[in-house]
Parts: C-alpha cells; structure tokens; sequence
C-alpha cells in the first residue's frame, strides 16, 4: 500500500489498482453471461449509457471524497451538498426567468451563468464553513459535516419554498427546471458528464501527484503533527481539501438538477455521501488519511456501479433496494482484503471468544435470510425457496463452526 | 523471611535494545523500597514486568516464594501487586466510586449496579487517604493529587501487598506530596510493601529503606539507606565509561545568533504554574548548547517554544541576530532561519505513507517545482545532496521511509532540514532508540555541520552525548535552569546533582 499511496508520479498501477481493475472486468463478463436477457452484449449502447451516467456522478463526488479522506478528514455532508447546489442554482434561475415563467424557459445566457455560478460558489462556501468548524472550533470532522448533512437540505428545502412565494406568491417544495440549455445537457448528459468526470479525474491526479498542495495533503493526513512541525499551514491545506470536497459535489448538484429536469431538495441525491466514501474507499483510500489515489478512486466508483447494475440484472429487482447492502458488503470485503495484505494477519482468529460463538449464527442467520429472497428469482428452486435459504443457512453455520474448531486447535 | 517479590535473572529485549538484563533483588515485606536510575535504565520495563503490563521476558519473577508470570494486570492484581503509573489510568467521565470499582463493580441482589454501596465504600477508603472529595464527582475534574489518591484507593480496595509507585510526585504540590508522604506511611503501617521509583533524591532518602540503582538495565547495587548519601547514589546512577566520542579542540563559535532572555512558559492548571522559568541562554554559529535534564524538566518544551510550536503565550525575550521574535507557527520559524528536528521520530517527524524522497524533500518542495508542477528527477536531484551528505542508506529515493532503521530514519528527518539551510537547529534528543553505530555516524554529522557554523542546541537523555558533543551545557530542573558548564567543567556527577536538585538536599 505504501508504494500505491505516495505521490511518486507517472502513471504506475500498483497492485490493489490492477485488482479491482481485475475485479471489474470480471463483473462485467459475468454478468453478460449470467443475465438470461445478455443485456451487456445484446444492448451494449444503453448498458453502456446508463453504467456511464451513474459513474460519472457517483465519480465526481468520490473525486472531492477521495481528496478529503487522504488529507485526514471525512465529508459526510455530500448528498445534501448536490442538493443545496441543486436548488440554488434552481433559485438564481427562478430569480433570472420571467416573474410567471414557471418551467423556467425564459432564461438567458447570463442568468444560466449566474445559475452554475451561485451553485459553485455555495459549494466554496459549505467548504469554508467546514473548515472554520473543523480548524477554529475544533469540531472532529464527523461531526462538522453531520451537523451539515442534516442542516444543508433543511436550509435548502427552506430556501425553495421561501424564494417561490416572494417570486411567484404561492410555496413550492421543487422548482421544475426547463431552461433550453439544461435540456440540452439532458439529451447530451452521457458524454458531457463523462467528460467532465474524466477531465475532473486527470486535474485531480494532477493536484494530488505533482503539485506542491498535493504532496502537504498526503503529508497532513499521514501525521498532522509532524506536518505542522515541517512548517505546513495546514488549515489552508484543510480549507482546500474541504473546499474540493464541496465543489465536486456542488457540481454533481447541477448535472443531477438538469438530468432530472428538477430540483427537488427534499429526497436529491439523499445517500449519496456514503456510496462516494465507499467508492473511495475501494479505491484504496485509507479513512486513516494519507492514502489513496485518483485511479483507484475512478476504479471503485467504477466497480461498485457495475455491481449494482449487476445485481439488479441478475436479482430482477430495482437496484436501488440492494444498493446499500452490495455497497456494504463490498466496503466490508474490500478494506478486509486491503488490511490482510498490508501485513500478513494470518494468525488473526476469526472467532474466538464469547463473541465469535455469537457471530456464528448471526452470520448464518443472514446468508439463510439472503439466500431465501434471492431463490425467489431462481426457477429452479421455485416452490421451495424456504428450504433452499434453510440449506444456505445450515451450510454456513457448519463451515463456520469447523472454521471455529480449527482455529482453537491452532491456538492451543 | 521469604522475599514478598524476588527478581531472578529478569532479562527483557525490544528489537535492537536491551531493556533489562540479568536484573536480581528482592522485595522484603513491609519495606519502602525506592528504585532509582536514570531515564532509559529499565525502571519502568521492570515495573510492567511485574504488574503485567508486559510479558514475555527471561529469567524469574517470584511473589512469596512462588515463580509467577503475569499475563495481563488482572493476573497481578489478583496476586496482590497493584501499579500506580506514571499516567494515571482513569476513565476521566465516571465517577470517582465508578473508577474505583471498574472491572469489579458492586451489585444489587437482582444483578443492578449498586452504586450506593460503592460510593459508601469509596467515601470510607478515601477518607482513609484524607482524600476529602465527593465519590460521586468524574474523576476526570478532580485534581492530579487526588488522582492519583483514586489509583492508591482502588489499589487498597484490593487489599494489594505490593505497591508500586512510578515517579508519583512528578505532578504534585508540596502539600500533596507531604499528604502523599503520610498515606505512605499508613499503608506500610499495614504491612503493605512499596516499591518507589523515582530519581528525586530528597523524596528517596526521606521514604526508603533500601535503595536499588539500575543502570543500562543492570542492578548497579542494593543498599541499606542509612549506610549511604545521595551524592554516591547520583554516582552510581551516571557512573558508566563514557563512550569514546569525543570531539575537542578546533571548534570556534562565531558571532551570536540567539538569545534567550528570561523566557516564562505558563503552565496554566498545574500546580507548578510554569512550564519554564526564566531561563536565560545564549548560542553562537558554530556552537552547540546541550540541554540536560530528566523526563519532564522542560527541554522538550524550551525547543519549541522556540520553534514556535505552542502558542506564543510565553513571556520574555527571544532575540535572533538581536532582532526580537515571536513565533506563532513553525512556518514562521522555519522562514526565519531555524530548524527543529523533533524528540518523538514516528509521532511528530515521519510521514511512513510517503517515500524517502517525499519525506526529504517535503520542507523545500517549492525547489522542485518546473513549469507549476513537481518534477520527478527535480526531486531526485534535490534529495541527492542531503541523502549523501548525511549519508542514508536506502535501497533508491523511492523506498518506503518504514523500511529503514531507525538511524537512516533520523538522518532522513535531519536531510529534510537541512535542505531548507538553517542557521539554527534544534535537535531534540536525536538519537533516541538508535543503535550504537547509527550514533557514533550521527554525532560526526552534528560536529561537521556545527564546524561549517550551524548554530546547534542540543537535548539528550544521555549525559555522555551531550558531554561529547557540546561546547557548553545548560541544565534544566523542574523547568529553571539550575546550572550552566563549560565543557571542560562539566560532568556528569555535577550534571546530574543539578537536574535532581540533590545539591539542596545533599545532606539532608
């Protein structure tokens, strides 16, 4: 990890990189074979659209995440960042258009301007916000942006309905979104977004392997201390590493208001905070700072969409009920993998104790639950999916239990 | 009469360091005994030998005659030896009663906490300390002195036969400690044992029966107090061969670059007050100023308060090339002219996620800088100089800083500085935990750079670095500067009774 963690420069793919570069591919050949529809090959154009989109925007935000994460601290306030930014570009657009055009058509080169201008700018000033919490009140980092993820999307909600009665004398909890170039945006949303995620990913490898700035922010997340005592300012370090953390997601905030054709401040983007953080942190980004890369983020934000999108071909089920648990599990499994690589934790017992008779059957208990809800889409097993989860169960108690036995020999 | 606790042999080895070898005394019940030794003689290493903080040594621990090996501090306490540290142990939001019975709570018939019980019984033990506080008050806002008492009531709650006190007036008031002084007594009027570590001559020559002096790890002697002085146990405490590093003659300190005038560091919630106390020096180019002290004398803290590490909240005057500065970050420090290479390598100086380039070059990256950004072989070529001059050894400039000894660590840490061109450096015990050969190189690179008229102040925990290296010493004690030798009068006797105050005390 070390080698993939320092700001060497050049374009090296270190070993956890080619594994989940590895790990994606896999996804994706397994998946168009396994999906009785072979969407990946049968309908390439689309499949490839829509995992584009959604990594784009879940990439923009962990791109802000990741900086954040190596220079030591943690964002949670992401997913009410698109919003906050979502709605007020909304409302400069509302203030721009006519005083009765509620589609919002009738703005002009300037009011789209002032639009993403203003979203941007609340973007500089969340992060600013942050880092004086973070810095001069000396709030621990989790709670700084918990305070903000709760507090941004009440603000914003507050602001629509405030800004649509003095504009248009009656409230309103979303302000729909018409204007001609954010339509235009919507038709081109794959390219542009991938564009900008791509363009955003290469100025943040830039920042974070060859610049100056870059190197203090893995030198502020791997010892504070020691970077204060080696002369950094690091408050300004903090202050753009937060402030990036907020820009990128103030970004993700337009495209998602003009991809939806509507800003709507109360359920925009909500969650989004923790799957930006998990892309991260499958990338290799070590929540302890001073670790991470940019290709490693674009890979995990990558890997995890695929997975999703997977799953929700394989399961038939609407991705969004899955999401959390896959993102999860591959959270779980990744920063495993990562730790016993670091050092050979081999004679680490899984199960000793009190608590590891415990989690046995916790365990067994949930892969028993998962199985049953996953054979109801299975035809083979129809008619008999209890059984079927009863089986999963009992298998992975059995092999836990001998896993548990092994160990105590080996430790005696 | 079977010792109550009787060390046989006890041996304890850290990667590259010989904590404790061959160690044998005993422990006779109902006696204060008082181990003393300088910093680094193994004091502390016996201790959680003993009270199972650590295991896994050689040789034989035994408790009443019996060979014991403790695996956690439960298993001691369980033996009836309890510890009271040097940092208390206290969960500072639960009450005091609650710290007193942690692990071992008191309970209701129905399985409930019973903290009335315990806080009656807390309120009786501590009374029993003349410790008047409320049991029902967070230890955390209780005052260090009570504290502390907290530790000793859980330690008798546990009806413990052996004491052990590590260094326990370090924090303490002179009425606390002569409270101290009397629950010390009580306890012994108990029969209980005390094992009393400390290098404060006064307190030791007041308290114990039997004095045992460690050095290097070894027991020097074990003697009856009554048959000895505090000068002889100072002796025995420094009297080792000096190593032969010497550096004589030939050095010639030029024109004054930094004054330090009556500087006061207050120490605000603490009963001394002050970090430091007026202390008043002088450094030349081309000089090097050691700083002696023991743990906690205030050197650590006289280097940053030049280096601008805490907040300027100290008073005084701190002149460079006669102008007066004032630091507030070390930025500003390093801007100036100095630099400052830190006591504690891993916590305050290594960043073990970068390389040995990064963490050279990390100081003066803006000379690396083409066209906006880093450039690779600019880096290189920038880390060359300092990694030769200093003469690391590493694999190549890519290798990763944790892959390499602790001394080619520290050569990196003084590479990074010296590639921002000081004119004064602070070293702060440069070669703790480093081996005897990486030394021997680093002291050679102290003395060249002093003679190409670096201005250097010193801090070691060893007197014979320091008696090797410096042209004058200062010694710190409890935070004033008590003495101040020129080399040739300085030893390490004369140093070590101004840093214990055993001057005061000698014939007490």
């Amino acid at each position: 990890m070390t080698s993939s963690g320092s700001a060497g420069g050049g374009w090296r793919l270190p070993r956890h990189e080619l594994a989940i570069l590895a790990a994606t591919v896999a996804v994706f050949v397994i998946t168009g074979w396994l999906d009785p529809n072979h969407t990946y090959f049968a309908n390439w154009a689309e499949s490839r659209d829509i995992i584009l989109r959604n990594t784009s925007l879940l990439g923009i935000i962990a791109l802000g995440a990741s900086v954040v994460i190596i220079a030591g601290g943690i964002d949670l306030s992401a997913g009410s960042m698109v919003a906050f930014s979502a709605t007020t570009c909304a409302l400069v657009l509302t203030l721009c258009a006519a005083p009765d055009d509620r589609r919002l058509v009738t703005v002009g080169p300037a009011g789209i301007a002032a639009a993403v201008g203003a979203a941007m700018l609340s973007g500089l000033l969340v992060g600013t916000l942050h880092t004086w919490l973070i810095t001069a009140i000396r709030l621990p980092p989790f709670v700084a942006t918990l305070a903000t993820l709760v507090g941004l999307r009440s603000f914003a909600r507050a602001m629509c309905l405030f800004v649509t009665k003095e504009r248009w004398g009656s409230e309103s909890q979303q302000i729909n979104v018409n204007t001609p170039f954010f339509a235009w945006l919507k038709e081109h949303n794959v390219w542009i977004m991938t564009g900008t995620f791509l363009a955003l990913a290469i100025v943040t490898w830039l920042i974070l392997s060859r610049t100056v700035l870059g190197r203090h922010l893995y030198a502020l997340g791997g010892n504070e201390q020691a970077a204060r005592l080696s002369g950094i300012r690091t408050e300004n370090v903090k202050w753009f590493a937060y402030c990036y953390g907020s820009l990128t997601a103030a970004l993700a905030g337009i495209f998602l208001m003009a991809d939806s054709s509507v800003a709507q401040p109360g359920n925009l983007a909500r969650g989004y905070e923790l799957n930006a953080i998990a892309a991260a942190v499958v990338g290799g980004c070590s929540l302890q700072g001073g670790v991470g890369t940019v290709p490693g983020t674009v890979l995990g934000a990558l890997f995890l969409r695929l997975v999703i999108d997977a799953v929700s071909k394989l399961i038939k089920a609407s991705a969004d009920v899955y999401e959390g648990m896959i993102v999860g599990i591959i959270v779980a499994l990744a920063v495993t993998f990562t730790q016993v690589g670091r050092r050979g934790q081999a004679h680490r017992l899984l199960f000793s104790g009190a608590r590891g008779i415990a989690a046995i059957p916790t365990i067994a208990i949930f892969a028993a639950l998962l199985a049953t809800m996953a054979a109801a889409n299975v035809p083979a097993v129809q008619g008999r999916i209890g059984l079927f989860g009863g089986v999963v169960g009992g298998i992975t108690l059995i092999a836990l239990a001998v896993i548990r036995l092994l160990e105590a020999r080996r430790a005696s | 009469m079977t010792p109550i606790v009787a060390f046989r042999g006890v041996g304890k080895t850290f990667p590259g360091v010989v904590a404790l070898d061959g160690v044998s005394f005993d422990l006779r019940p109902g006696e204060c005994h008082a181990l003393c030794g300088e910093n680094g003689a193994g004091k502390s290493t016996l201790m959680k030998l003993l009270s199972g903080v650590m295991g896994d040594h050689v040789g034989e621990i035994l408790v009443r005659g019996e060979p014991v090996r403790f695996r956690g501090t439960r298993e001691a306490e369980a033996a009836g030896i309890a510890i009271i540290h040097q940092e208390l142990n206290l969960v500072e939001q639960l009450s005091a009663a609650a710290n007193i019975f942690l692990g071992r709570e008191r309970r209701t018939a129905i399985g409930l906490l019973d903290d009335a019980a315990m806080e009656r019984e807390a309120a009786e033990l501590l009374a029993e300390l003349e410790c008047p506080v409320d049991p029902r008050t967070p230890a955390g806002s209780l005052r260090v002195g009570d504290q502390q008492l907290l530790e000793i009531a859980k330690a008798v709650s546990l009806a413990s036969d052996v004491l052990i006190m590590d260094e326990p007036t370090s924090a303490l008031t002179d009425a606390e400690v002569a409270r101290l002084d009397r629950v010390i007594a009580r306890l012994r009027g108990r029969g209980v044992t005390i094992l009393y570590i400390s290098h404060k001559m006064d307190e030791v020559f007041r308290l114990a029966d039997r004095i045992t002096v460690l050095r290097d790890g070894r027991v020097v002697i074990t003697v009856d107090r009554s048959t000895t002085t505090p000068r002889e146990v100072t002796g025995w405490m420094v009297g080792r061969d000096i190593a032969g590093h010497e550096f004589h003659g030939a050095r010639s300190p030029g024109p004054k670059v930094l004054e330090i005038r009556g500087l006061t560091l207050p120490w605000p919630d603490h009963p001394r007050g002050y970090r430091l106390n007026d202390v008043s020096f002088e450094l030349r180019a081309g000089e090097i100023v050691g700083v002696a002290g023991l743990m906690g004398a205030g050197r650590t803290e006289l280097l940053e308060t030049i280096f601008g590490v805490t907040e300027p909240i100290w008073t005084g005057e701190i002149l460079l090339d006669g102008h007066p500065v004032r630091f507030a970050h070390p930025a500003e420090a390093c801007a100036a002219g100095i630099a400052m290479v830190t006591e504690d390598r891993k916590r305050l100086g290594l960043f073990p996620d970068l390389d040995v380039a990064a963490n050279v070059s990390l100081c003066s990256l803006s000379e690396a800088v083409r066209g906006g950004l880093l450039s690779r072989s600019r880096e290189e070529a920038l880390v060359a100089a300092p990694l030769r001059e200093t003469g690391v050894k590493t694999p190549g400039p890519h290798a990763a800083i944790t892959g390499l000894s602790g001394g080619n660590q520290q050569k990196c840490i003084i590479g990074r500085w010296l590639l921002v061109k000081p004119r004064v450096l602070l070293l702060d015990d440069p070669t703790r935990g480093i081996d005897v050969g990486a030394k021997a190189e680093l002291y050679a690179l102290i003395d060249r750079l002093c003679r190409e008229g670096l201005a250097v102040i010193l801090t070691s925990s060893e007197l014979p670095e320091l008696l090797a290296l410096a042209d004058r010493i200062i010694v710190l004690s409890e935070g004033r500067l008590t003495a101040e030798f020129p080399r040739a009068a300085a030893t390490e006797q004369k140093i070590m009774e101004a840093a214990t105050g055993s001057t005061n005390h000698a014939r007490s």
